[in-house]
């Protein structure tokens, strides 16, 4: 039995055997040493991923009190919920791994407010009627679900462990939005044109949620790296493909009509052919110039600044039994 | 005011139903305990039914670091400890029973 010591190693070693742990499909802990690219890469993909969380449950929340029976009221605020419960388990995997750096909730909360730290570019658009909640549900979630179950096998243990969490919920989720989407498409006139409307405000949103094909498309991407690390196994385009090819059938079922007039399956190349997203417009969305981007992130400074006598109180609190306990 | 001031790490211990063992679900940030016990609910039970919850600080557990559970990983010489180490007695018994023939 051979013993790491890992104080008699070198650098370089330390960078080897952790390399040779993710060949092996070990998973990496919280406080295993990790080279620093790994560490990062960590950071950026999973503080993003679980502030989209938090900020994806607005556009739905808006719908709380409008849902149209007690029944979808229920659901869409178990749904809404559970965004919030995604964020709360991947913010908390974030802070372990920013902690070693001095950094905690409160500078990410604060990242989210100066548009340091980034999230989905879906959550940053309008949702104004009830089929963008259906939309929403249905196809935004069936695209994360799409990202989120590829990731499951990641080689970093406590995201993995989250992920299984969130895509048992997901599965709810993608349930749910079916089921809107199912009772918009096969009422009246109006709602079936209110469901159209809100797939042609989407579609594009929709496409660029996995992100672009190659980083000249925006300038920088971080998938070669989580692919090295084995955080990821797909490219963007390869789960963009397996989108198309699971909801355009089912879209197309439904009697709907995609804003796309040059989407085609090429046979020969056995690939989706579709119209290029803006990819400045991503770009530009991302960065917090959405249409929805300031109203949203303002919403979650005033909950945050409303909240802050909570967190005095308790700090005081805390202070105050530290002198008491000597 | 800074928020390390007041928050700690949880784990959070769950047992699903009667009979079997508590398992780790994850850890969450919380002021206190009984903060800590309600956020648990929140956060992971809105939907199983459960048996048991746990909350423990994590400065509490005494927990391994990398040497320790890459020290834990062959235990490659413990056939003693193991019923795979005696697979010789059934020849054995089995040349009790010839000779009693």
């Amino acid at each position: 039995m051979v013993t790491v010591r890992f104080s008699e190693l070198t650098e370089e070693e330390k960078y080897n055997h952790f390399m040779e742990r993710i060949e092996n499909d070990e998973k990496i802990e919280a406080d295993d040493w990790m080279p620093d690219e790994y560490r990062n890469a960590l950071i950026k993909l999973i503080s993003s991923h679980g502030i989209s969380e938090i900020m994806g449950a607005l556009p739905e929340k808006e719908w709380v009190p409008k849902a149209p029976t007690i029944n979808r009221k229920l659901s869409i605020m178990a749904k809404v919920q559970d965004e919030m419960g995604h964020g709360q388990l991947l913010l908390r995997v974030n802070e372990d791994l920013i902690k070693p750096l001095g950094r905690n909730r409160e500078n990410v909360m604060n990242d989210l407010f100066t548009k340091k730290l980034k999230f989905h570019n879906v959550f940053h658009m309008p949702s104004p009627t009830w089929a963008d909640a259906a939309i929403i549900a249905w196809l935004v979630d069936g695209a994360a679900i799409l990202t989120q179950t590829m990731m499951l096998k990641t080689s970093y243990g406590p995201y993995g462990r989250a992920l299984k969490r969130i895509c048992q919920e997901e599965s709810f989720h993608a349930k749910h939005g079916e089921s809107l989407t199912l009772a918009l498409a096969s009422g009246t006139s109006n709602q079936k044109q209110m469901l159209q409307e809100s797939l042609n405000r989407w579609w594009e949103s929709l496409l660029m949620f996995f992100g672009p094909k190659s980083k000249k498309d925006i300038g920088s991407s971080s998938v070669d790296i989580n692919i090295k690390y084995k955080l990821r196994t797909k490219t963007n385009e390869q789960l963009r493909q397996e989108f198309l090819t699971k909801y355009v059938p089912k879209i197309k079922l439904l009697g709907l009509t995609i804003p796309d007039e040059t989407l085609r399956f090429d046979e020969e190349k056995e690939e989706w052919i579709y119209r290029e997203p803006d990819w400045k417009k991503f770009k530009q969305v991302v960065s917090g110039n959405g249409p929805k981007s300031e109203e949203r992130i303002a919403l979650r400074r005033d909950s945050y600044k409303n909240n802050e006598w909570v967190r005095n109180a308790l700090a005081a609190y805390h202070q105050k039994n530290r002198v008491f306990a000597g | 005011m800074s928020e390390e001031k007041f928050y700690e790490e949880f784990e959070v211990f769950s047992r699903k139903k009667d009979g079997l063992a508590l398992e780790h679900k994850f850890s969450l940030l919380a002021p206190n305990r009984e903060m800590a016990f309600v956020m648990a609910k929140e956060n992971f039970f809105r939907r199983e039914p459960i048996k048991e919850l746990w909350v423990v600080k994590r400065s509490e557990i005494r927990m391994m670091g990398q040497e320790e559970r890459e020290g834990f990983k062959k235990l490659d010489n413990k056939h003693y400890r193991e019923t795979k180490g005696y697979t010789d007695l059934p020849k054995k018994w089995k040349k009790f029973q010839e000779k009693a023939k």
